[in-house]
């Protein structure tokens, strides 16, 4: 498959914000990062940021859908540790992960994320800087 | 990234309907083939499709969202001949692409897929089968 390209929008140490269209691009590279994507977060996104070791995600809750699958990735990575956020699909374009970061507003959050001050209604950006400044606290 | 093992659902000589959970799994292996997967149909979708030369698809319209985003493929793909439909979030898991093939029901057609007998309402499987079939057909190219 293509490789797809990796945007780093904030650094912060060696931890960075990187925004890609699709969660296929996450790699080894990224066990210091927090990515945010225009994919959806369903189950196989959540498996692929688990097996690439990131630290926070956040994609596209992809309208829920059927048994909520477009935000089963959250639970998934909730289990692990790892915080993780959906914006909601009316905010943001999925497939793009900059309207991800730049328009997209928190729809859902696992518990991980809010334990480190991610909410409802806010926006990807906000909860981005949130998950990458608990990183620098250790 | 780990490489997924596509699912054969349908074959005949070298054309088949392929399962994937993620489009971005398509690559040139997929030339005669329809992939119906659990991915949104979004804009970069289109991409994956068309390097991959794959000759039709089927994946999910994660709830259409902001400016049709979830559905964008599908009008990329008309431009370029290719059969494309999408399945409503509500009736298959996203992510999935056995859900996509074994639940879904249509609710955005192509151009393309539509002049194959594609409509909103169908089974994902019907679509499928409309889109092999039409890949056979004499004239196909």
């Amino acid at each position: 498959m293509a490789k797809e390209e990796q945007k780093i929008v904030r650094q912060l140490g060696e931890s960075r914000i990187i925004v890609a269209d699709s969660a296929a691009a996450m790699d080894e590279s990224n066990r210091r990062d927090i990515l945010v994507v225009g994919s959806h977060c369903g189950i196989n996104v959540g498996e692929l940021a688990l097996h690439n070791g990131i630290r926070g995600l956040i994609g596209n809750d992809a309208g829920l859908g059927k048994n909520e699958a477009g935000i089963a990735g959250l639970k998934l990575l909730e289990k692990h540790g790892i915080p993780a956020a959906a914006v909601a699909c009316m905010s943001a374009r999925i497939g793009s992960g900059m309207s991800t970061y730049e328009q997209g507003r928190i729809s859902v959050a696992n518990k991980v994320a809010e334990k480190l001050g991610v909410s409802v209604g806010m926006s990807a950006k906000e909860a981005a800087d949130k998950m990458l400044e608990s990183l620098s606290r250790g | 990234m780990v490489k997924e093992v596509h699912k054969v659902a349908r074959q005949s000589g070298e054309r088949r309907i392929i399962i994937a959970n993620s489009a971005t799994s398509l690559n040139e292996s997929n030339r005669n083939d329809i992939a119906v997967f659990g991915s949104h149909c979004g804009e970069n979708v289109a991409g994956y499709v068309l390097k991959s030369g794959a000759r039709g698809m089927i994946g999910n319209d994660a709830g259409i969202g902001l400016e049709g985003a979830g559905i964008a493929a599908l009008k990329i793909l008309e431009e370029h001949g290719i059969p494309a439909a999408a399945v409503a979030a509500m009736s298959a898991e996203i992510g999935v692409g056995r859900s996509t093939y074994e639940e879904g029901v249509i609710s955005a057609v192509n151009k393309v897929a539509e002049r194959l007998g594609v409509s909103l309402g169908m089974s994902a499987k019907e679509a499928a089968d409309r889109m092999f079939e039409g890949m056979e057909a004499p004239g196909a190219r």
